[in-house]
């Protein structure tokens, strides 16, 4: 099993950041790697057990599925039902915390997933480069923040 | 019940922040407002169930539990046995989240206790602003070297 662990800090208030995450169906406003995203059967973006189906730049299709989502703790996780490349069992969870000392924003991004062996470099380091890190960036460049990390070593 | 949060980041990986923090007779070498600290009947600070008995620079005296310990979470848990202040049922933990963008460590402090209502705004104001962000400050600073 592949776990990966990305967190940032943000230069923003964590409702405002949470406003953009929460909705599950939002990520093609933001994320460059989703093209379009929509949620199947009409659902709302924060019923429990939704389905968004989104395709990539490439034309290939993901359907995604909403587990928790959690106003309380600003936080929630989703698994992968259909993917192109062989993310296995893969489960996501989303967390964000306020920084009091700053007013800025924690926000972690996790997963773990199972993948044919002898490719898991390869799909740890496409995830967490390019949906993770990318994802961070890109929220950061949506809400108009500074994209390079003061205190980044 | 009134709750206190505060949060902060670390400019420092949160193993060597933690190393700092984790001992739970440390506070003098790392809290400006704690003088001296011992474990009660020789335990080891380590020990899930110890207490410790430690002085304020103004020589007020406090006496607190370890409740909970975890290396692999990064987390201490603890309550307050004895204390100047008009509260009970005190219970805080302290947590650290390594910041994989940069390496550096989030942390967070908080607590939760019963007091009159009359007391509780003081009291939240006090403990997060003179304990939990006055630690962080100290912590950013003696990591920053």
């Amino acid at each position: 099993m592949v776990r990966i662990v990305e967190s940032t800090i943000l230069d923003a208030p964590v409702e405002a950041v949470w406003a953009v995450l929460r909705d599950f169906n939002g990520h093609d406003q933001w994320h460059p790697a989703v093209a379009d995203s929509t949620i199947e059967r009409g659902s709302p973006s924060d019923r429990i057990g939704c389905v968004r189906r989104f395709h990539l730049a490439d034309g290939s299709e993901l359907r995604e599925q909403l587990l928790t989502l959690s106003d309380a703790d600003m936080a929630f996780s989703y698994c992968l039902m259909e993917t192109p490349v062989p993310l296995l069992n893969y489960v996501a969870h989303v967390r964000l915390a306020p920084v009091t000392d700053g007013d800025r924003t924690f926000w972690h991004w996790q997963c773990r997933f199972d993948t044919p062996a002898g490719r898991e470099t390869e799909l740890r380091d496409m995830v967490a480069n390019t949906i993770y890190r990318a994802g961070f960036d890109a929220v950061r460049e949506h809400m108009g923040l500074p994209v390079s990390r003061p205190g980044a070593r | 019940m009134p709750r206190v949060y505060a949060s902060s980041v670390i400019d420092a990986p949160a193993a060597k922040v933690w190393d700092k923090v984790r001992d739970f007779n440390a506070l003098p070498r790392w809290h400006p407002r704690i003088r001296e600290s011992r474990i009660e009947n020789g335990e080891p600070s380590d020990k899930v169930g110890c207490v410790r008995d430690f002085r304020l620079q103004n020589g007020d005296r406090l006496r607190e539990k370890l409740l909970g310990l975890s290396d692999y979470d990064m987390f201490c848990t603890y309550s307050i046995l004895e204390s100047p202040m008009p509260l009970t049922n005190y219970m805080a933990t302290l947590r650290l989240t390594p910041i994989s963008d940069g390496d550096r460590t989030f942390i967070e402090w908080s607590a939760e206790f019963d007091c009159a209502a009359e007391a509780a705004a003081d009291l939240v104001d006090g403990i997060g602003n003179n304990v939990f962000q006055a630690g962080f400050d100290a912590l950013k600073r003696q990591m920053a070297g």
